[in-house]
């Protein structure tokens, strides 16, 4: 025997699934939107079937073929001719296939022969035997039912401190979307039953919107234009403001949940009525909607009342008032019903959810036999199913099916030709796009079937195909993944070979680095606009300048290691105001067909804009940039001799050195260029500066990336632990330490060795920050400053003052403004570190 | 999450409004800088208008106005589309809430 768990809110509405594990309700969402609650609606589109939202659309429109509210004719002989299908549909046909549509929810390797299903309090036997046969016809082998309101007291007794003293009498207030039911519920140690209950089927949230309508919309539409009879005109189908009026619906909703929260908002919009635009400005409190829902809260209030009344029953009989659906989140109906009725409401769990929760408690204390076998449906040799855990009944294929697509596209969609051999009637397929963009719904499986694939530019999009038998079992042999690629890849056989980089300035490591424009493989043509800051003040008339300098390589190597294929330089000089750091830049990069590359540059601070066309076969170089890109190379290159020096590596330091004796025989011929040089020379040199860079990412190869890699995890472990003993900001330091973390695949996948030195950099800083945010350890620097010198200090007089204060805050206790004080002392110390890079002057883009 | 979504919103209604207002135009660029910046922080916004409808499109929440018609066009957005991408996985965060009539 198993637990059925699985418990099923089957509403008039909306229907939800929910399962009972390790002592709490997980109420699952639909892998389409992602959305806990499944609409009660059907639509029997041209060829296909919608359940849910999407077939919600066309309910008004298409009500031959839509249909919803059909449980409230469950147990009766009603049938809907469905003119698309030209059959009839009952609403037990109708209700299995909500319930297949939510059993979709749960994730395949779950197996589920068994579920609770809610209904009504006002169920006769006909309706309940309606729905055990619907969920008989859903797939499921065991159905058992329970009344909504019993439900929803399980989910608070359940969830809430109601359970500690349950016994007694308590009301079910249940508000939803189109229905409103109130239930009376008696509880004692045995059992909890209904004792008594009333109802109204056309009452719900809806209504509320519809009174905001009503009485606040129309009436200020009606002041200001003096349209006659709009409120009539509003309301006609097909009518001259329809549009107006699903407009006017959105917003009424929203202003209802706004002053949910709020105590006024106002509804603005814009209108064209009768030719003439308007501007609509409507103000709405929440003391205007107290007046507007009176009328429709008394009407459940006086139902609750009633049974109450027929009970004999007041309100200190009742232990509490439990609230359920989705319209009870409304403070109005909770403090007209607290008000008027003098219950304690109980509103402490969701109450969307009440009911499935209700229901998943209830499963987990009933049993049924799970099949012992796999189910097949055809005669013939048992194919081998594997991999399916206990009870999951397999659908076995009798259908071949081929797919046939294009893996990359450079169009908004993408055609897929499905082809199909062998029994395909009645077979049903569906696509989804995993993001939940898309979903064809089930469609009637032929011979050859064409999809149009709708794709999210420039990414990877992914579709499952699933196939499903005449009983909607889904046959998984069947399933297909479909990745299709849009705008990465071209056609043609002519991706992009290497990133396509922009170098920006990395003034925490005092160097420039680079940042992808567009990846490897990009489909041309592409337009990219990048938002940077300026990250140093150039002044009008100054020679700095602003450099812009596009890269074609590897988007993880050093700047020095690639090809520049494209460079604008802006000057002071060019100037019409100062620019000043933290200024807005934007550069917009075009990349054509033909790979010319187009840059526009735009100073939001100075309103001008530089315009640039390069053809790829001309390289541009800045000399003044290439001096500092070799600066920063023999910088590089000097710290690692040092450090293979330190650890023995004799073998690398003998190829370092070389590398360093190379590149210093370009360095008197290159310090002795000028910028407006035209001779060969600065691409002589700047080719000889790249493919140095280039060895020296390379050198020690795979056996220096390890040993560094090493390093760092051992160096991670020493940080992680001094950010646990930290004082100060140690939130902030644990995200900097997980974003950290989270780029390790990808500079790890780099196996680029400036890359990872670049890391190594980055975690001693946040080494640095965590130690300066730890109290044990700035006491310790303080009391070396203590010990410092005169000479020392960059201004002895003030540490002086600065250290008396830092005393005085350590003998009090209070350490944020001890570690203020101890930072201000850093600052006035003398330091050679600070000194090294101090003329870096990068590209200026921030 | 939920701040960045009502930032976004309100962008989207302001620019539709300043649309309206034919002013749009100068303000262009300050839109595209936002939006590019929800971009980077992984959200991408989409604006469906004057786009095909179709019923498997559930990247939208359709009221139809007027008759049903084979080919449906999205006449007014009053929410946009948001997707959340993350690293190689995109996710529908908000579906669109729009206005769909015959073309």
């Amino acid at each position: 025997m198993k637990s059925v768990n699985f418990g099923i809110d089957l509403g008039t509405t909306n229907s939800l699934i929910a399962k009972y594990e390790n002592g709490k309700a997980v109420v699952y969402k639909n892998p389409v939107g992602l959305k806990e609650t499944l609409a009660s609606v059907v639509a029997y589109r041209p060829e296909r079937m919608l359940v849910g939202d999407k077939a919600r659309e066309y309910l008004t429109k298409d009500p031959v073929n839509v249909f919803g509210g059909f449980k409230r004719k469950m147990g009766t002989d009603e049938k809907y001719y469905v003119v698309n299908i030209d059959e009839n549909v009952t609403p037990v046909e109708l209700s299995s296939i909500i319930l297949k549509e939510l059993k979709k929810f749960v994730p395949p390797t779950e197996p589920m022969e068994a579920a609770v299903i809610t209904i009504p309090a006002s169920f006769d036997s006909m309706q309940s035997n309606a729905t055990l046969k619907a969920g008989q016809e859903a797939g499921f082998k065991d159905v058992f039912l329970l009344q909504e309101p019993v439900a929803a007291c399980l989910a608070f007794f359940n969830e809430t401190s109601a359970k500690e003293n349950p016994a007694g009498y308590w009301l079910v207030y249940d508000l939803g979307g189109g229905t409103f039911d109130v239930a009376l519920v008696k509880a004692s140690d045995e059992e909890l039953k209904i004792v008594d209950h009333e109802g109204n089927n056309f009452l719900g949230g809806m209504d509320l919107d519809f009174a905001i309508i009503d009485s606040i919309i129309v009436p200020a539409i009606i002041r200001q234009t003096g349209i006659e009879n709009f409120n009539e005109e509003l309301r006609v189908k097909y009518g001259k403001f329809e549009t107006l009026y699903y407009q006017v619906m959105y917003y009424a909703e929203e202003a209802k949940k706004e002053l949910s929260q709020v105590s006024d908002t106002v509804i603005e919009f814009s209108a064209t009525l009768d030719g003439k635009a308007y501007d609509f400005y409507i103000p709405v409190t929440r003391k205007d909607l107290d007046n507007i829902f009176a009328p429709l809260i008394s009407e459940t209030i006086a139902l609750l009342n009633k049974v109450m009344e027929r009970n004999k029953l007041s309100a200190a009989d009742i232990n509490q008032l439990v609230l359920v659906g989705g319209s009870t989140y409304v403070p109005q109906v909770r403090e007209q019903l607290a008000a008027q009725t003098g219950i304690t409401l109980n509103y402490a769990i969701d109450p969307s959810t009440a009911v499935a929760v209700g229901a998943a408690f209830y499963a987990a204390g009933k049993y049924y036999e799970p099949a012992v076998s796999i189910g097949l449906e055809n005669d013939g040799p048992l194919p081998e199913i594997t991999g399916l855990p206990d009870g999951i009944t397999a659908a076995v294929a009798d259908v071949d099916i081929a797919i046939s697509y294009n893996r990359s596209s450079r169009d908004s969609e993408e055609i897929l030709l499905i082809t199909c051999t062998g029994e395909y009637d009645k077979k049903q397929y569906r696509i989804i796009r995993k993001d939940g963009g898309f979903d064809t719904g089930l469609t009637v499986l032929k011979a050859k079937k064409t999809e149009f694939l709708p794709l999210i530019p420039g990414m990877a999009n992914l579709f499952t195909l699933h196939v499903y038998n005449e009983t909607g079992d889904e046959i998984h042999s069947l399933t297909n993944e479909i990745a299709i690629t849009q705008g990465m890849f071209n056609i043609d056989g002519q991706p992009l070979p290497h990133d396509i980089c922009i170098e920006v300035d990395d003034l925490e490591n005092k160097t420039t680095k680079l940042e992808v424009i567009f990846e490897r493989n990009t489909l041309l043509p592409q337009k990219r606009t990048l938002y940077r800051e300026i990250s140093k003040t150039i002044k009008k008339g100054s020679a700095d300048t602003i450099i812009i300098n596009i890269i074609e390589g590897d988007k993880n190597s050093r700047p020095s290691s690639n090809l520049g294929i494209g460079c604008i330089e802006i000057n002071g000089k060019a100037l019409q105001s100062d620019l000043v750091k933290g200024s807005d830049i934007e550069i917009q990069i075009q990349l054509d067909d033909s790979r010319v590359l187009s840059t526009a540059v735009f100073l939001v601070m100075t309103q001008q804009e530089f315009k640039n066309v390069f053809s790829l076969s001309e390289k541009k170089i800045n000399i003044s940039r290439l001096k500092e890109q070799y600066a920063q190379l023999e910088n590089e290159l000097g710290y690692t001799i040092r450090n293979f020096q330190n650890n023995n590596d004799d073998v690398w330091e003998i190829k370092a050195s070389a590398l360093m004796a190379e590149l210093h025989t370009v360095k008197e011929k290159l310090f002795k260029l000028k910028e407006k040089d035209k001779s060969d020379e600065k691409y002589v040199i700047a080719e000889k500066i790249t493919r140095i860079s280039q060895e020296y990412d390379k050198l020690g190869g795979n056996e220096r990336i390890a040993s560094l890699l090493e390093e760092y995890f051992t160096g991670k472990d020493r940080v992680q632990e001094v950010i646990n003993g930290a004082d100060f900001e140690k939130d902030e330091l644990r995200k900097q330490f997980q974003k950290l973390e989270q780029s390790e695949t990808s500079f790890i996948n780099s196996k680029n060795v400036s890359v990872v030195e670049g890391k190594m950099r980055q975690l001693e800083d946040l080494y640095h920050r965590a130690l300066g945010s730890t109290t044990s350890f700035l006491i310790t620097v303080f009391i070396e400053y203590k010990t410092y010198t005169r000479e020392e200090f960059k201004d002895h007089n003030a540490a002086k003052s600065v250290i008396k204060m830092a005393d005085e805050a350590l003998q009090k206790e209070r350490y944020p403004e001890f570690r203020r004080h101890v930072f201000s002392i850093s600052s006035l110390v003398k330091s050679a570190r600070y000194n090294s890079n101090i003329d870096f002057k990068g590209t200026g883009i921030g | 999450m939920n701040n960045s979504l009502l930032i976004i919103n309100q962008l989207f209604e302001i620019q539709q409004k300043l649309r309206e207002m034919g002013k749009a135009e100068s303000f262009e660029r300050n839109f595209n800088r936002l939006f590019a910046v929800f971009e980077e922080d992984g959200f991408i916004v989409q604006n469906p208008t004057n786009e095909a409808y179709s019923d498997s499109r559930t990247d939208c929440e359709a009221s139809i106005a007027g008759s049903l018609s084979s080919k449906m066009k999205i006449t007014k957005t009053l929410k946009p589309i948001i997707y959340r991408k993350d690293n190689a996985n995109v996710q529908l965060l908000q579906k669109a809430v729009v206005i769909v009539e015959k073309t």
